[in-house]
């Protein structure tokens, strides 16, 4: 049997295509309408470069944990994640038009900003702009580092000729999985408190970076079960992903929805609690009018409907109801990110056409990125050693 | 002769194990099981076993630790002893959180252990399928499957003859 598939048809042809004109054209529109006004366009590109970059850090952390773990039930759905972790090298491209809006986003690149305020000046040594590239250079590096070692590799195991060989390439995957969490913990972390956390200088909360993984990890799963739901319908694997590997997704879905209310609660209740004005800072713009009407929506959207729904078993192995929950938190995930980074700056909701059109850029460029490699190799790895592992899964 | 519990029987293997339990479903018996030296998967679908109730035994355990949690806190900050601290309102709902999700859990994972341990009818002091002569064999090398006196399509010849023409061996009444 030739296990191998090709991505072909409309995802293979058209929509790469048409996605990447559609994001250009977008994406230079966004920066046509948004010129007038620095600060809002950079927090519009900002928001949806954020909300796109979750879902490949989010990929990335998944390819890791299944060779840390050494899993082997997630080998048929462990394509997708390593060909959207790959677009890496292209939010390093994306990530040029921050660098330029540095000193519209961030109030301590000012100068002036720092030498009238003594918590900036102490913050200094870090919130620097030569630092932050130096940063942002290295979690690049990192990125791009692990993303091309496992995909690579992976890809060379589908032309291997002997099981010697393709167990050699896992065991090297494997080993190196430790190192790479670790620093993928770390990058991803710092990451976060460069981008969202330091709009507010003079806050902070250690665990941050967690919340923002915790979404990143749930929205990469919900795009990873949505994908193979539209690769099945265009009977793409739809007979060897089955109902089993969507269970197993929707389980992790739902561990994630609760992990990161969990997360979210620690970083507010500490701060309720304690009730000091370094930290409340950040929730008082939160508390009031449209943001308090979105941080409900976030604990109906993003934790009690998904915790009730998909709390069944059936629920998970209904493709509908499936779908239904995964688009919802894909919204709410991009809610999410506005709730962190727009009510730094703006009293009402903050949701333009420059958004949109950032949104539809960076997504349509990515998404071409995305289908370009998938439709260059074999839809699975079809000489992993755990590959009849997954092939034969049963959730009991 | 007493009471008898039922008809056992034994088996090479795991695998003419399971199709022995098929076999059985389809003649329509119902109070049978199969006894192994370890689990062996798909055998609740091969036995024609429904889904458990246990989730739901579960999800009411849930429910009802948050609601005593939640109750305990609101009354005891209301009413049994009100006190204001942290200039907080007395009904503070993020305060309530880790004692009512903690309850929460804690009463779903009892329900849960003690529902399994009802459901399967522990602690057992005695059962009457270790009368059986070579039953102590299951816990290394032994495939059993018993079929239970109390089960309407049970008779002590038909079924002693239906395990023999399904492969079943040493196939002995057991004791009640």
């Amino acid at each position: 049997m030739d296990k191998t598939h090709r991505l072909t048809g409309f995802l293979a042809d058209k929509l790469p295509k048409w996605s990447l004109i559609i994001g250009i054209i977008a994406l230079a529109l966004g920066f046509l309408l948004g010129h007038s006004n620095d600060q809002s366009m950079y927090l519009s590109y900002l928001t949806a470069y954020t909300f796109f970059i979750s879902i490949v850090l989010g990929c990335m952390f998944l390819v890791i944990v299944q060779h840390l773990a050494r899993g082997g039930w997630g080998v048929v759905v462990r394509r997708v994640p390593e060909q959207m972790m790959a677009t890496i090298p292209t939010f390093a491209l994306l990530f040029i038009p921050i660098l330029f809006g540095m000193h519209s986003l961030y109030e301590w690149t000012h100068a002036s900003a720092v030498a009238h305020d003594h918590l900036l000046q102490m913050k200094a040594p870090y919130l620097n702009v030569p630092f932050f590239v130096i940063r942002n250079i290295i979690y690049f590096a990192v990125w791009i580092g692990i993303a091309r070692y496992y995909n690579r590799k992976s890809l060379a195991q589908d032309y291997v000729a002997s099981d010697d060989e393709a167990e050699q390439i896992t065991a090297g995957m494997q080993k190196r999985s430790a190192i790479s969490i670790l620093l993928y913990a770390l990058t991803v972390s710092f990451a976060t408190f460069d981008w969202m956390m330091s709009l507010k200088p003079h806050w902070f909360s250690t665990v941050f970076g967690v919340y923002y993984f915790a979404g990143a990890v749930m929205t990469a799963l919900c795009f990873i079960s949505l994908t193979y739901m539209i690769l099945g319908r265009h009977k793409h694997l739809d007979t060897v992903v089955t109902k089993e590997h969507y269970h197993d997704l929707g389980k992790l879905i739902y561990g994630f929805v609760i992990f990161w209310t969990y997360i979210a609660f620690s970083q507010f209740f500490l701060t309720w609690y304690a009730n000091i004005p370094e930290f409340v800072q950040w929730y008082l713009p939160r508390s009031v009018g449209p943001w308090r009407t979105m941080a409900s929506v976030l604990v109906w959207g993003h934790f009690l409907i998904p915790l009730f729904v998909f709390m069944s078993r059936h629920a998970k192995r209904n493709l509908k109801v499936h779908s239904g929950i995964a688009i919802l938190l894909l919204v709410m995930q991009y809610l999410d990110i506005q709730f962190l980074i727009k009510p730094n700056f703006f009293t009402d909701i903050h949701f333009t056409l420059v958004d949109v059109a950032f949104l539809i850029g960076i997504g349509g460029i990515v998404l071409n990125r995305f289908l370009v490699r998938l439709k260059q190799e074999s839809l699975m790895p079809v000489n992993d050693p755990y590959l009849q592992e997954s092939l034969d899964l049963e959730v009991y | 002769m007493s009471t008898s519990y039922g008809m056992i029987a034994e088996f090479d293997g795991p695998g003419s194990l399971f199709h022995a339990a098929e076999k059985i479903r389809d003649a329509g018996y119902v109070s049978f099981d199969t006894y192994t030296p370890f689990p062996i998967h798909g055998m609740d679908r091969a036995m024609g076993q429904k889904a458990s109730h246990l989730p739901w035994l579960s999800l009411i355990g849930g429910l009802l630790g948050f609601t005593i949690g939640l109750a305990l806190q609101t009354w005891i900050s209301l009413d049994g002893y009100a006190l204001i601290f942290s200039g907080k309102p007395l009904f503070s709902a993020p305060a309530f959180v880790p004692v009512t999700f903690e309850l929460t859990i804690l009463f779903t994972a009892f329900f849960t252990v003690f529902g399994m341990f009802g459901i399967n009818k522990l602690p057992a002091w005695y059962h009457s399928i270790f009368n059986a002569s070579r039953f102590g064999s299951v816990s290394s090398h032994g495939f059993f499957v018993s079929i239970e006196s109390a089960d309407a399509k049970y008779d002590s010849k038909e079924t002693r003859a239906f395990l023999k023409s399904i492969g079943g061996s040493h196939i002995e009444e057991v004791e009640e």
